[in-house]
């Protein structure tokens, strides 16, 4: 962990917290007790916590108090949970936000489907 | 089913104060905040008074928690408000978890800033001035090990000189260009306007760079073109008006920013295109009250530029026109956690006042409105020079806004 | 500086007045549209984006939609701006047995009247969505039914009208009153005045207050609906779908539901956007121009989406709106001249019907201003006189 600001010149040194152990997207990392999912992999020089749902562009956090929900995350199968707003706990699995089908776009390839089934055929997935 | 006496939404200085207040008098109160702990945006603040003392938010928090835990207080971290209901003689805060009863409620949910929209501003590595303060102070965490700051204010010259001082190197602050949502912060006198009009603050040591565009000639006749090429230079690191970020660049995360220079009137100057490799990005737009919860419960609004915004409309003891409600802290108008913390006080005694009815009580009401005025005249921050007025503007309006209730209730 | 005189003005940039703009200004008139915000502020921005004959009664009713239909595929082709059109049908659900029964009559209705209607099944149901309830009976197929994007509809028409057929719009104009001078109209606004020959009032469910300023009484009631939007997610399904109580409580008919689904007026209706969001109806309340959210009424609308979707408890809601319904008491729209007031015309009153059919109502409207003989739809159920004969008797 070696983004962390130990000596401070005012706040003086960063105190020997609980050590806890969570799992990113198949890793596991470890981070403080008090951590946020936000700052404890931020910590761990990770920034990207997600994809944007259609583009597939990174997001990381912006606001970092909950208000943007830029860093929604997927929390013990919970989706949309803000990693800056949720301490981390031992054994807890955070997935990062993945692109999602968007089968209504016109933009796709092939006819717009009109069901369900008709969706996971073209996706190959019938 | 449990009525409390009053739901403090937000644990900041305004809502612990009040929160304080509250449980002096042995009301039945619950603080809800849905950040982890306890503090609001009073955590991240480090700065030097003008006495040469710092002004630590983490200590700051804790003094006002560890009371207010003295006293038994019930404080609930991690609960999201997302809806105040009005019942007849009742509020229902809806949470995601449970619903709280109660006669009166308290709205301290402070400020958000503004997104200053600047291309490329989505890559991880960009956040607001106020998450980078939050990571670095709060959290222990470095955003990152060269940045650069966009957008100039009181806020962001704070914060600033906190990253330096956790040893995070900055290569300096300058504008965004020019773009429909940032008009504001990129127009080169405008913000120069502002930053002149807290330099009477000095000699505070926060506000030196306030301080140092006195000494030049052009805050008396706003005569940019004088502005020295280099910056001027706080703590060592430039603060530019005529330089501008034109936008972020980079793949997976941020790797450079591209800097032109700018006219007195923010135009882009050709040809002046230069790229600065940093891995972070701090946004500052800005500070703006955070009122939603007011406005649902049907709150009457005001717009004040002095204040930051559309504020609740609030009498001086932060009672709204709607029973019950009261406002303290930034959601009443951008100004020190100082001034949020006085705030609160008033309002925790405005509401032991109404539900106990006490001369006591009173006298010490009158007293809290009387401070919070002394602490504004006295802080060292003020985030714009036309706070009182705005606030005078808030006060009319209330009394308006109670006229014309008293009006229609006689017409019925 | 003398006003322009207009031969037709529109009073009202929803979805209904940049349609009848749109046509009337194609058809060579010198047309004029006032809009008291900005173009589709009103209903036209606070509702879903359904073209359904689903929803019709069999009849004038949903041959109005049908044709309304034609006429909106007709315009995805001619339009310059896409809206989000798509053409994929759209379903109805029953709850119980008994609704069973009444979609297969109703099926069997609508083929009769030449309508393209089937009847699915309980496996037809699985196969729209995974995350329906497993105890659906079965429900009800429309083919022809399309979806659009209200909004960028709007924008749509009136960018082609402006730029092809000479249609001028004025915004942040409220029209602040109307009197009429020899044969021409004067309308006050709050951004200019402007004069015109002829009117059409489709402020929809203002139109009330246009009217009074030509002392007509226009019985039109504002009926506040809610909407959800779901966030952005993996995809719920592919069409819109309602659930037959829907035409239970548009109608006002009896339909088994509990206590607080009635009062509010609950009925399911999802529509999935293209951007992938979806939109969760419906409630329907009579309380006059408040247009604030009320959380019981979400609750109850989300009680009921979960009555056919028990998935959609982990979905995520980002948002609440509300809108209001132009509500007439026979459920059809006004599309109509006043007889009393020689060139003032009524366009509106379409309760929830305004997206289906607004081009039908528009191309009426051209019509009947250009006095053409034959019309695309009767004109007379939609007359401002029959109104009048039921005062008579009531």
């Amino acid at each position: 962990m070696t983004n962390r600001i130990v000596d401070h010149p005012v706040l003086g040194k960063l105190e020997e917290r609980q050590k806890v152990q969570f799992e990113f997207d198949g890793k596991t990392y470890e981070g403080y007790e008090n951590d946020t999912i936000a700052s404890a992999l931020l910590a761990h020089g990770i920034r990207t916590l997600r994809k944007h749902e259609e583009s597939g562009n990174p997001r990381g956090i912006y606001c970092n108090i909950g208000h943007c929900f830029e860093c929604r995350v997927t929390v013990n199968g919970e989706t949309n949970v803000r990693a800056c707003l949720t301490p981390i706990k031992a054994n807890m699995i955070v997935e990062s936000g993945q692109v999602q089908p968007h089968p209504l776009n016109p933009s796709q390839e092939g006819d717009i489907p009109k069901t369900y089934a008709e969706y996971l055929e073209q996706e190959g997935r019938g | 089913m449990q009525i409390y006496d009053v739901v403090i939404i937000g644990a900041g200085p305004a809502g612990l104060a009040a929160a304080i207040q509250c449980r002096e008098n042995n009301l039945d109160v619950v603080v809800l905040d849905e950040f982890p702990r306890a503090g609001g945006r009073l955590l991240g603040q480090l700065h030097q008074e003008p006495n040469g003392q710092w002004w630590n938010g983490i200590e700051e928090s804790k003094a006002l928690l560890e009371r207010a835990e003295s006293l038994e207080t019930d404080i609930q971290l991690g609960v999201s408000v997302h809806h105040i209901e009005k019942l007849d003689d009742q509020f229902v805060i809806h949470t995601k978890k449970k619903y709280f009863h109660t006669r009166n409620v308290l709205i301290a949910t402070g400020a958000a800033e503004s997104p200053a929209p600047i291309p490329g501003w989505t890559l991880p590595g960009v956040m607001s001035i106020g998450a980078a303060q939050v990571m670095t102070n709060v959290h222990r965490v470095k955003v990152g090990e060269k940045g650069i700051i966009v957008g100039v204010n009181v806020l962001s010259a704070a914060i600033a000189r906190e990253l330096q001082l956790a040893g995070i190197e900055l290569h300096s602050m300058a504008l965004p260009t020019r773009n429909v949502v940032v008009d504001e912060q990129s127009d080169p006198r405008l913000v120069m306007d502002r930053l002149s009009r807290i330099a009477h603050l000095a000699p505070s040591k926060f506000i030196q760079l306030g301080s140092k565009f006195a000494k030049y000639k052009f805050v008396q006749s706003l005569a940019l073109k004088y502005y020295p090429t280099n910056g001027i230079k706080m703590w060592g690191m430039p603060i530019y008006l005529n330089k501008a970020i034109k936008q972020i660049n980079g793949t997976d995360k941020v790797e450079s920013v591209t800097m032109v220079d700018v006219t007195i009137n923010g135009d882009i100057v050709e040809n002046s295109e230069k790229e600065i490799p940093v891995d972070f990005v701090c946004i500052a737009g800005g500070l703006y009250p955070l009122a939603e919860l007011a406005a649902v419960v049907g709150c009457p609004f005001i717009y004040s530029e002095e204040l930051g915004g559309h504020i609740p409309i609030h009498n001086e003891t932060m009672e709204t026109p709607v029973k019950g409600i009261y406002v303290a802290g930034n959601i009443t108008g951008i100004e020190s956690s100082k001034v949020a913390r006085e705030q609160g006080k008033v309002a925790g005694l405005a509401i032991a006042h109404k539900e106990l009815n006490s001369i006591d009580i009173e006298e010490k009401l009158q007293a809290a409105v009387r401070n919070v005025v002394a602490t504004r005249d006295a802080a060292s921050i003020q985030f714009h020079p036309g706070i009182s007025e705005g606030r005078k503007k808030v006060s009319t309006a209330f009394q308006e806004t109670m006229k014309t209730q008293k009006e229609l209730e006689l017409v019925r | 500086m003398s006003a322009k005189n207009y031969e037709v003005a529109v009073i009202g940039g929803g979805i209904v007045g940049c349609s009848v703009a749109f046509y009337l200004a194609e058809s060579g008139l010198d047309v004029i549209l006032i809009e008291k915000n900005d173009i589709a502020s009103g209903t036209s921005s606070r509702c879903d984006g359904n073209v359904s004959i689903v929803d019709k009664d069999p009849g004038f009713d949903s041959h109005m939609s049908w044709v309304s239909q034609e006429l909106i595929e007709d315009l995805s082709k001619r339009l310059d701006r896409p809206f989000e059109y798509r053409k994929s049908g759209s379903i109805l659900v029953c709850d119980n047995d008994d609704e069973m029964q009444a979609a297969v009559d109703w099926v069997k209705t609508q083929n009769e009247a030449g309508l393209k209607f089937n009847v699915l099944d309980r496996n037809d149901i699985k196969s729209e969505s995974p995350f329906f309830a497993d105890d659906i009976p079965g429900g009800l197929e429309c083919e022809t039914d399309s979806l659009i994007n209200p909004y960028m509809f709007c924008y749509a028409l009136v960018d082609k009208a402006e730029s092809e057929y000479g249609l001028q719009v004025k915004t942040r104009a409220e029209v602040t009153n109307i009197t009429k001078e020899g044969r021409e109209f004067k309308i006050q606004t709050t951004n200019e005045d402007v004069r015109a020959q002829k009117i059409v009032n489709a402020a929809g469910v203002w139109a009330p207050f246009i009217g009074k300023m030509l002392d007509v009484d226009i019985p039109i009631t504002p009926r506040k609906g809610h909407i959800l939007v779901g966030s952005r997610q993996q995809p719920v399904m592919m069409r819109n779908v309602m659930e037959f109580g829907y035409l239970m409580n548009k109608f006002g008919r009896e339909r088994i539901a509990d206590k607080r689904t009635t009062e509010h007026g609950v009925a399911l209706v999802l529509e999935p956007t293209e951007s992938q969001n979806f939109l969760l109806g419906s409630s329907r309340q009579f309380v006059g121009y408040d247009p604030t959210i009320d959380i019981r009424v979400v609750e109850t609308m989300a009680r009921r989406a979960l009555r056919f979707f028990p998935k959609m408890n982990d979905f995520k809601i980002i948002r609440a709106y509300t809108g209001f319904r132009p509500f007439t008491e026979d459920h059809l729209p006004i599309i109509s001249e006043v007889k009393e007031v020689p060139g003032f015309y009524i366009a509106a009153g379409h309760e929830g019907d305004g997206i289906s059919l607004a081009t039908g109502t528009a191309k009426l409207m051209e019509e009947i201003i250009n006095e053409k003989t034959e019309t695309i739809i009767p004109k007379e159920p939609l007359s401002f006189d029959r109104f009048k004969k039921s005062e008579v008797y009531a």
